[in-house]
């Protein structure tokens, strides 16, 4: 380097360097898995494991988490490795999340509120329960604990009902190892809750709307379908204060952001008004809320492509999934349908978009399938398409059969 | 750079909260680690300061040099605030590879960034000794098969008190919003 470049010229040079090596490793984690918080480390290679939360058919065996070979070089591809034992059953083991770092999942329980704390680092392929929460509506006043949303550091979790199970809903934050930080309450004209999705570049974060303990735990024919929310609730993330107030589709579920840096809009399925809906904030700091598409029957799940160009809606009562070309949000295209089997839920899109996992049970109160199962999709240029080897029997395990329900990759 | 240690003290369902916006997430585990410039400096010894704490090591090719440059631009900021005149703010960064960043590797290191040793140490110390702190933070470093280290990439803001009120994580980490931060933790301590 010429010595007249100087101190000032290798420093202009090293805040260069710097600002690449920043600008490189945001694209690499906008490029890679959807759906998770954007606190969560993101996975950099293909997958090796997929983690299924699984509750057993007839709450009767204890409910666990089984892990799936998705290694394709591994010769137990597309078998189940392990089951791990969560201690207990009727938890309706539902949805879990990774910690920031990726070394450790916490699970959810909607019917006994539990909380599991699981290891995946120390040993990928036979994750060990590390604790337990049992008594997470005494501490928080709380329960029905369904999204887990890391937060650097910590923990954010979703609950659907107030301490005696029905409405007001709440969020509470916990430490990565399980030390209760603070609730989180919601006002008493919006007291529904079910997700959660922050966008920390517009300091924003949305919760949406389902129906409480008290309503969901009851066999369908009794739940009183007038007990279910419709809002979504804008917060300023820093302030944990709500902002925004938006009427939705009946029963707005996941929340899903734009993927786009600095898009200030966002997608929910409403599960009870078979639709799509969007929210979108403009340059005066407001939102608005609009119905983006009608789906198939009961819009159970959404999901996102990592190019922010297609969502994917799992259609519980019309077996089918959707996917849609979201690309001109005035001019929303259904660009392919698949029928992976009975009442499709859960999706899981990989990093590289190309591969979808599926899993069919909703709720042990709504499920009608008889069998369960873990399939996989291809996303190519021709659409979806079903792998017509890759089949997980969860009515064959052994202490079988179980419902399963979300899933994560390592 | 600056490295600011955040800590929060955690609260329990009505315990030390309040009614900041920045949770007590968890009391700040107390460390005695040697500086840059082969001094001790004990946690305890700056209690009445708000700290910004990193942990990074000097042979990362991944997030390391990022955090050490955003933490610089907070300390540049801060100091266009104001905020570091009175000595009130002080940044950390501790080594994650302990074996490798002696005092003078830390010296060199915060010389090729820039930071000003003014109201930013490096620590680090014994193997046995730094691995205690990286635990007790939560913290992790594992070796990765590229030769590296893989951790986490979080920087803690820790009050007045002792306690972790914001826990940062890199790619969102705003000099703005670190400087609102510590501006309300100062104003909370008066």
């Amino acid at each position: 380097m010429p010595r007249y470049f100087g101190r000032l010229g290798a420093g202009v040079l090293l805040a260069a360097m710097l600002a690449g090596v920043l600008a490189l490793w945001t694209n690499l984690a906008a490029d890679a898995e959807t759906c998770l918080s954007p606190f969560v480390k993101r996975l950099n290679r293909p997958e090796k494991f997929l983690y299924v939360f699984c509750l057993d058919a007839h709450a009767k065996n204890h409910d666990f988490l089984a892990v799936v070979d998705v290694d394709m070089d591994s010769p137990k591809y597309g078998r189940l490795l392990y089951k791990l034992d969560l201690g207990s059953s009727g938890n309706e083991t539902h949805h879990f999340g990774f910690t920031d770092d990726r070394s450790h999942i916490w699970g959810c329980s909607l019917f006994s509120s539990r909380l599991f704390l699981i290891d995946v680092a120390s040993n990928p392929a036979e994750p060990k329960l590390v604790k337990v929460l049992e008594d997470v509506p005494a501490t928080t006043g709380l329960t029905g604990p369904h999204s887990a949303y890391a937060l650097p550091g910590r923990m954010l979790f979703s609950f659907l009902g107030g301490r005696d199970g029905d409405t007001p809903a709440g969020l509470a934050e916990f430490t990565n190892d399980g030390k209760f930080i603070r609730r989180l309450d919601l006002p008493s004209d919006a007291p529904y809750m079910y997700d959660v999705a922050v966008k920390p570049e517009l300091n924003r974060m949305v919760t949406s709307s389902f129906t409480p303990p008290a309503n969901y735990k009851k066999p369908m024919a009794q739940m009183d379908f007038k007990h279910f929310g419709k809002e979504l609730l804008v917060w300023d993330f820093r302030k944990r204060q709500i902002l925004d107030r938006l009427t939705m589709g009946a029963a707005p579920l996941e929340c899903r952001w734009s993927l786009k840096e600095a898009a200030n809009h966002g997608f929910t399925n409403c599960a009870l008004d078979d639709s799509v809906w969007m929210w979108q904030g403009d340059e005066n700091g407001r939102y608005t809320s609009r119905k983006l598409f009608s789906t198939g029957k009961l819009p159970a799940d959404l999901r996102q492509s990592p190019d922010d160009r297609f969502l994917y809606v799992s259609c519980f009562m019309s077996n089918e999934i959707q996917q849609w070309d979201v690309s001109d949000l005035e001019h929303p295209k259904l660009t392919s349908t698949v029928v992976p089997g009975v009442q499709p839920n859960m999706m899981h899109v990989t990093g590289d978009g190309k591969r979808m996992y599926i899993t069919n049970s909703l709720l042990s109160t709504l499920d009608h399938a008889g069998t369960f199962w873990v399939r996989l999709a291809h996303i190519g240029p021709d659409g979806v398409k079903m792998d017509p080897f890759f089949h997980v029997k969860l009515n064959d395990i052994a202490g079988g059969p179980a419902r399963g329900h979300d899933m994560l990759l390592y | 750079m600056l490295t600011f240690v955040l800590f929060a003290a955690m609260l329990g369902a009505g315990g030390e909260q309040g009614s900041s916006r920045l949770a007590v997430i968890d009391r700040a585990a107390d460390f005695s680690l040697t500086s840059q410039d082969e001094k001790t400096v004990r946690l305890a010894d700056l209690r009445g300061k708000v700290l910004l704490v990193s942990f990074i090591f000097t042979t990362c090719n991944g997030a390391c040099p990022a955090t050490t440059h955003r933490m610089c631009q907070v300390q540049g900021a801060l100091k266009a605030r104001g905020l570091l005149r009175d000595q009130r703010v002080h940044l950390l960064s501790i080594t994650l590879d302990p074996a490798r960043d002696t005092p003078a590797v830390l010296k060199a290191y915060m010389q090729l960034y820039d930071c000003d040793p003014e109201s930013w140490t490096f620590l680090t110390g014994s193997p046995e000794r730094v691995n205690k702190v990286i635990k007790e933070w939560g913290m992790w470093a594992r070796a990765a098969a590229n030769g590296q280290l893989d951790h986490p990439s979080r920087v803690f803001l820790v009050d007045p008190r002792g306690r972790i009120r914001e826990i940062y994580n890199l790619q969102f980490l705003k000099a703005a919003w670190v400087v609102e931060d510590v501006g309300l933790l100062l104003r909370e301590s008066r």
